[in-house]
């Protein structure tokens, strides 16, 4: 076990992609050379998920998705298709709550293998709510490839701690700064979004209730912890059985 | 999967606190984001020039050379959010194009100190910010609404204006 410190092995890099700034941590001596590789390695892939899922960059799947008739289909990216392939799992197993077609119509959209269909005028797709999390999950089997035995990689929020690795996790109080402790995460993912009137973090229907929560869920995977919150805050339910599908537990504070 | 919370009541209770890591000195960035290079030559550029924003500030240019050859320009720049401030490296090529990014120094306030002027002030210094320690073995920040919009802006500003400086000939 290995708390994390500001001296010790842990080789600590930091970029700002997906809109927010990704922290890697990776233990000296496992990876292979200096570890700077296998740093980099995980930063390219977190990059490969933005260059193909942000709807901000007009040559992602996203964005290609956009400017289809109906009837019209594009191959998409293994990675965008495995998160259009659990987005659509999630949507069914919350009965529509989580929905990367914000709400204009989860039928708009078919993702058969690789190969992505519009089916109706007004579909929209928005993979915020779940790539993020999906990102960290490709950046820490990047790591494990270099050869890391145990590590993080934190993107704004969302984390996941790998190995024999112990990371203690701070909140930040969103309305007068500063942070406090929360829990020490190991061998899991842990994500936590604030989410009020002036948010980064927005879930589909929330903004009906306007009520202002900081939801925290801890799964196996980040790509659940990171769509779960969402279908948390939505429901204001931190039982909601899709949770216990993803193996994952929650808590509104 | 191993969890352990903190009990609600105690997190409830404790002040926040302030939280800062250290990840690269600007020799260290420059020397990963070059490490061809053989040395890097330090240019002082005057806060007009080059400028293409009314802000602009006196800026540093690490030049990256081997033998006569240019490899490229490392730029340290500080950003300062809602409640953090961020010291960072931008690696852009010969032809100006961005290279890498890397966060070099993250800090995060108590809060209350950052509405306070001086609180702000004692960044504009470089040296004085070494005097923000607290919390320094704390790993990792959650629940954050943290944007990297600074950064992306800062990066922005640093872009254009090497190209301005590179166009006029002032970074040899």
């Amino acid at each position: 076990m290995n708390t994390i410190g500001a001296t010790g092995p842990w080789r600590r890099r930091a970029r700002p992609l997906l809109g927010t700034l990704v922290e890697v941590g990776l233990r000296d001596g496992e990876a292979a050379g200096d570890g700077e590789g296998a740093a980099r390695a995980a930063f390219e892939a977190i990059a490969h998920v933005q260059a193909r899922m942000s709807r901000f960059d007009p040559d992602s799947d996203v964005s290609r998705f956009h400017t289809l008739a109906v009837g019209e289909a594009i191959a998409v990216d293994p990675a965008t298709a495995e998160v259009l392939h659990a987005a659509r799992w999630l949507h069914d197993a919350t009965d529509g709550v989580f929905d990367v077609g914000l709400g204009s119509g989860a039928r708009g959209w078919r993702c058969d293998g690789e190969r992505l269909e519009r089916l109706a005028p007004v579909a929209t797709l928005d993979l915020g709510g779940i790539a993020k999390g999906y990102a960290v999950d490709v950046a820490v089997e990047a790591l494990r490839r270099h050869g890391c035995e145990s590590g993080w990689v934190n993107a704004g929020g969302d984390l996941r701690v790998f190995g024999d690795a112990r990371v203690p996790v701070m909140l930040r109080d969103e309305a007068h700064g500063g942070v406090r402790p929360f829990a020490t995460v190991a061998d899991a993912a842990l994500a936590s979004s604030h989410f009020g009137p002036q948010s980064r973090s927005r879930a589909w229907g929330l903004d009906r209730g306007a009520r202002a929560c900081c939801v925290s869920v801890a799964a196996p995977r980040c790509v659940w912890a990171d769509a779960l919150t969402k279908v948390v805050a939505v429901g204001g339910d931190a039982r909601h059985r899709a949770l216990g599908a993803c193996g994952a537990h929650a808590w509104l504070h | 999967m191993r969890l352990t919370l903190f009990p609600a009541a105690l997190v409830a209770l404790a002040p926040a606190s302030a939280f800062a890591v250290h990840y690269l000195s600007a020799e260290q960035a420059q020397k990963l984001m070059f490490p061809d290079a053989e040395r890097f030559e330090l240019r002082d550029v005057a806060a007009d020039a080059g400028s293409t924003h009314a802000g602009d500030a006196p800026m540093q240019v690490r030049i990256a050379r081997r033998g006569d050859a240019t490899l490229g320009y490392v730029v340290v720049d500080e950003v300062v959010g809602k409640f953090e401030r961020i010291t960072y490296a931008v690696g852009l090529n010969r032809d100006g194009s961005v290279r890498q990014v890397e966060v070099m120094d993250y800090r995060e306030s108590h809060g209350h100190e950052i509405r306070l002027p001086a609180w702000r002030r004692q960044f504009e210094g470089k040296t004085v910010a070494s005097a923000i320690r607290v919390g320094e073995d704390i790993a990792n920040i959650s629940g954050a609404t943290l944007s990297c919009q600074h950064v992306t802006d800062g990066v922005r500003r640093i872009v254009a204006r090497i190209d301005a400086l590179r166009r006029s000939g002032s970074l040899g």
